[in-house]
């Protein structure tokens, strides 16, 4: 389908860009702890990361569904870890959301919070960028982390059988609930 | 009557069936073909026309028996559809069945797509073509045909006719092998295709062979670099070719020597192919959704068990505001109005006042309330 396979380009080109966005902004706010230089900016560097965080939230979806439907689906390894991929980066940058919503912008000055959303946003970005060099491999046969001399084999992936991906998404979601909820409950009690 | 309407029903059907067999335009793949497909529908004069295409074959005339040997086939001033498929027929009659070069002893060792059809459709580029076959030459001794048969379509094709041509026939003098000559096995056939990115060896088998050399270059590269071989036993040897990925296709050529005699051999290809992979959409969607929520889960938990005592009420500064009024409160009665407090004298007689001896005046006492309770 020829336009989901321009919208495919288009989409990733702007989860790729929010997730650097986030990435960079809230590696930077975290660093302004430790370089008085960074001090000043922390604070607009916190809503940029924020505010790019929750873009790329929706993009992602977006990305997965225009790239399901694109013709560079090839059913293979690689478009398999892809999705994967865009689960580990949903995954970081939502943590990172969740993070920001429930401590507010003073989160930063609590370095066990701060490190914790620091390698969120890490972790999200460095998913993001592995997108987006796979997508190059399946596209244009090379991508710019092939210099790299530890480039890991995207040809194999782990498949899990869907039976059990259905209970590990049960799962997930029940410990998402479950750390929600005790945490409200922990707050709660300190109240 | 009921005998009837099945008569009329299966005769109906067989004339509906006839519109869905009119004509092939997208091409229907490489495969084993007799001449105009065995007479089908483009070989009908009224659904076929003469190409204007110009066919060259490149071919020996004299090759040994169970050798190999190469035919080169040069189509110009093609007049194509849009598509620019041309459908390609290697033959050795042109009788409409048994036509396929191995029904006269020849061996496909490899069409011009890698596999080993004597159909193939390529796509032509500036309405032109070149391919070959590398073949294994028959037993027989003798003459023998081979033929070159083209078919396509046409951009101002309105009758939605099929173009065919043909070449006469190609006479090929098939003499004894030499005594001693080192060539492949009868049998052998080249590898349609590795997996992207095995690097594993392809099993070549010859015959009179004392030493044999391969040499490997990518397809379209001119300089080609020489491959390690090992013999593995008798006239079996294994050949190490560079692992391919993407649509890449690798080509080799053997030189096999006996003695001070060398055969060198055509040009053959080898394509890639991806691994199978037995991995679903819906299994990849799930899999990325619990990997979301896992993730997710424990980041949550992870800010939870770091997240200091009060950090929820970051923004409920309730306590704070109430404590430091308290402190002000607290802090907002100098040293100076304690020693004022101090002096003051309680009075039975009048409750809720205080009496100060050195001013001479009653003070309002602040502890109680002006309903006058304590």
């Amino acid at each position: 389908m020829m336009f989901m396979t321009a919208l495919h380009h288009l989409v990733v080109g702007l989860v790729a860009g929010s997730g650097v966005i986030m990435g960079i902004c809230a590696i930077l706010a975290w660093l302004s702890s430790y370089i008085s230089n960074l001090e000043s900016s922390k604070t607009t560097l916190d809503r940029a990361a924020y505010v790019a965080s929750i873009f790329t939230l929706i993009v992602i979806p977006l990305a997965m569904i225009s790239g399901y439907y694109s013709s560079t689906n090839s059913g293979g390894a690689m478009f398999y870890n892809k999705f994967l991929f865009s689960g580990i980066a949903f995954g970081f940058t939502s943590s990172y959301l969740v993070g920001r919503v429930r401590f507010g912008p003073e989160l930063w000055k609590y370095s066990s919070l701060a490190n914790l959303q620091m390698v969120s946003a890490l972790f999200a970005l460095t998913s993001i960028i592995i997108l987006g060099s796979i997508g190059s491999k399946i596209t244009l046969g090379e991508s710019t982390l092939d210099i790299l001399p530890f480039w890991p084999d995207f040809m194999n992936s782990i498949v899990i059988n869907q039976w059990f991906s259905l209970f590990l998404v049960i799962i997930g979601l029940i410990s998402v609930v479950i750390s929600l909820r005790s945490s409200s409950m922990r707050f709660s009690l300190n109240d | 009557m009921k005998s009837r309407i099945i008569a009329l029903s299966a005769i109906l059907i067989l004339l509906l069936a006839t519109s869905s067999g009119v004509a092939n335009p997208g091409g229907k793949g490489d495969s084993n073909r007799d001449y105009t497909c065995g007479g089908s529908c483009h070989g009908d004069p009224s659904l076929s026309s003469a190409s204007s295409a110009i066919i060259d074959v490149e071919m020996q005339s004299t090759a040994y028996s169970s050798t190999t040997t190469e035919i080169s086939v040069s189509i110009t001033n093609l007049d194509t559809s849009d598509n620019g498929l041309v459908g390609i027929f290697l033959l050795s009659s042109k009788n409409g069945n048994g036509d396929n070069p191995e029904d006269h002893g020849w061996t496909i060792i490899q069409d011009p797509n890698g596999g080993s059809s004597n159909y193939v459709e390529v796509v032509s580029s500036e309405n032109q073509a070149t391919v070959s076959w590398v073949l294994l030459a028959p037993e027989d001794l003798g003459v023998k045909e081979i033929y070159v048969s083209i078919h396509h379509g046409s951009y101002y094709n309105h009758n939605n006719k099929a173009f065919i041509g043909e070449t006469d026939a190609i006479t090929v003098n098939i003499e004894p092998i030499p005594e001693n000559y080192p060539t492949l096995a009868d049998g052998w056939t080249s590898p349609e295709e590795r997996i992207s990115g095995d690097s594993s060896t392809i099993t070549v088998r010859t015959v009179n062979t004392e030493s044999l050399m391969v040499y490997w270059r990518l397809s379209g590269e001119s300089q080609s670099h020489e491959a390690i071989v090992e013999m593995i036993s008798e006239q079996e040897w294994e050949v190490s070719l560079p692992a391919t990925l993407g649509d890449t296709r690798i080509e080799y050529q053997m030189v096999a020597t006996m003695g001070d005699f060398s055969n060198r051999m055509p040009w053959l290809s080898m394509g890639t192919s991806e691994p199978y992979f037995d991995g679903t959409s819906l299994g990849a969607n799930l899999q990325s959704i619990s990997f979301a929520l896992i993730i997710l889960g424990f980041m949550v938990s992870l800010q939870s068990w770091f997240a200091p005592r009060g950090v929820r009420k970051i923004i409920d500064n309730t306590a704070e505001v109430e404590e430091s009024i308290t402190d002000i409160q607290e802090t907002s009665i100098p040293d100076s109005d304690n020693e004022y407090w101090s002096r003051l004298i309680k009075s039975e007689e009048n409750p809720g006042w205080l009496w100060d001896p050195i001013e001479n005046e009653w003070v309002a006492d602040p502890a109680v309330t002006p309903g006058g309770d304590v």
